[in-house]
């Protein structure tokens, strides 16, 4: 075995053991009721969790959040991309649009949810707030990507000549890939939050709702499981993202 | 001429939120519907101007614990970050679970703290913390490893000790990292406190919402978000400013 190898195993049984710590301290914790009666433990937990008969229960929480989030998600993506096109292709309107998408961002999830209920109804209010978080991390990545190019490629372009639409398709959108799919994965937990809080201001169902009605039922084990279920959720739908990222890196870079 | 100048240059950072204001604002008097349906921003600084202690006092407490949860947060993450770098047992222990808890919706835990901890102050005060742990730990620990190349072989073979190759190199190479931490962890305590102090209404412009919103007066809910936007915007700039110093001075 070479040193980096050795090396590598060494960071993967202390990572692992580190994690089984975390969640053996979970367990016991829990067991002894060491925090009260809010700390349930991992093993109560999972056994709700993957308790058959509530599978049902899950399922129907699972299935709203995650057509909301991919609502959002592909709504959010199409609007990035289209503003971060349209900044790239109009530079005066740029800082101007900068600013609106960072003050979008910074406006409170949970005010915004009001004022959606009221436009759109309850029931696409977590798709919307999925869709604004999306559209932001994907408009920054998208327009940092964009100007990511290098300025010799542009001469070639013109050069061989090439107009603006082959400079777009040919040099800056390749280049922009890598960068936006960085942007695609952080994109996903972020529309999860959006969609979890959009739920939490009354939608009919969904996993926010499972957690809400939870905490103020005081169903600890369900409120543990419930949370557990988003955080796999959202680990999920980041590890695949991270093989979209990976696969764009190594194509276009 | 000059201030012409710099009207347009304000004005070009600015249009895209004067349109939206207006946008808005012009919805809202044409639609002519009560402002329990559809507030406006004018109705909303209407009532910020018209009871100014109640959202001073607000703002102040929000201020408060998200600055006091966010030096914690980021004091605790930083330390634990140093921990990781100094101790390879340690480092090898909690860098995967930090990467794991870094990639999670921490919002989503805010429900299962609040049981924790109780429904008081001090659970704002301990989520905005746990909120800001996360980003200070990850960057930090990143940033403590990304070295120029050579620089660390350098103080080994010159026989600097442990400590004075954290305090020479590694602790000034993370500068920049730590302050993009601070960036992120900034911006978002502000909102993790207002979103605490609303699912729990633990006082601070989260409760002013939430009341507002029980009372149907819309346009006090929507002044404590507009507070809340502009502060946390406020913290996002300056932040940005700090990182770019930071870049420029130890980049």
């Amino acid at each position: 075995m070479s040193p980096a190898q050795a090396e590598r195993l060494r960071g993967l049984a202390l990572g692992g053991l580190g994690i089984a710590l975390f969640l053996g301290t979970w367990e016991v914790v829990g067991r002894e009721r060491l925090l009260g009666l809010s700390w349930p433990a991992l093993s109560d937990v999972l056994a709700l969790l993957l308790n058959p008969a509530r599978w049902p229960l899950y399922q129907r929480a699972l299935s709203a959040s995650l057509a909301a989030l991919g609502l959002g998600y592909a709504a959010g993506l199409g609007a990035g991309l289209g503003t971060a096109l349209l900044a790239h292709a109009a530079r005066p309107l740029r800082p101007g649009l900068e600013t609106l998408a960072a003050v979008i961002h910074a406006i409170p999830a949970i005010a915004l949810a009001p004022v959606m209920i009221l436009l759109l109804g309850r029931e696409v209010t977590p798709a919307a707030l999925a869709g604004l978080a999306t559209f932001f991390i994907i408009y920054v990545s998208a327009s940092s990507g964009l100007g990511a190019a290098a300025p010799v490629l542009h001469d070639l372009i013109r050069v061989l000549g090439g107009g603006r639409v082959a400079r777009l398709w040919r040099v800056e959108l390749p280049a922009a890939l890598p960068v936006l799919g960085s942007g695609l994965r952080m994109a996903a937990p972020a529309a999860l939050i959006g969609v979890l809080i959009g739920e939490w201001f009354g939608a009919p169902r969904g996993l926010g709702v499972l957690i809400i009605n939870a905490m103020q039922n005081f169903q600890i084990p369900l409120l543990w499981s419930a949370v557990l279920l988003a955080v796999l959720v959202s680990l999920v739908l980041y590890g695949l993202l991270g093989l979209v990222q990976h696969a764009l890196a190594r194509r276009f870079r | 001429m000059s201030a012409a100048l710099r009207l347009w240059g304000a004005f070009r950072r600015l249009w895209g939120v004067i349109a939206l204001l207006l946008g808005w604002q012009v919805a809202v008097e044409w639609s002519g519907v009560n402002s329990i349906v559809m507030p406006g921003p004018l109705g909303a600084l209407r009532d910020i101007v018209a009871a100014p202690g109640l959202y001073l006092a607000a703002t102040g407490q929000t201020l408060w614990l998200a600055a006091a949860g966010l030096v914690l947060g980021m004091a605790l993450g930083t330390g634990m970050a140093v921990l990781t770098w100094l101790s390879r047992l340690l480092g090898g222990l909690l860098t995967p679970l930090g990467l794991v808890f870094a990639s999670v919706p921490v919002v989503a835990l805010i429900p299962v703290l609040a049981r924790l901890f109780g429904y008081d102050t001090r659970t704002v005060l301990a989520i905005v913390s746990i909120i800001s742990f996360f980003p200070s730990f990850v960057f930090t620990g990143s940033g403590l490893r990304a070295l120029p190349p050579g620089s660390d072989d350098l103080f080994r073979v010159l026989g600097a000790s442990r400590w004075a190759r954290l305090r020479l190199l590694a602790g000034p190479a993370a500068l920049p990292d730590w302050t993009v931490a601070l960036r992120l962890a900034g911006a978002n305590a502000i909102l993790a406190a207002m979103l605490a102090e609303f699912l729990m209404g633990s006082g601070g412009l989260g409760e002013i919402f939430h009341a507002a919103r029980a009372d149907l007066d819309m346009n006090r809910a929507l002044g404590a978000s507009a507070i809340a936007t502009v502060v946390s915007v406020l913290c996002f700039l300056g932040a940005s400013r700090l990182e770019q110093a930071a870049r420029r001075r130890w980049g």
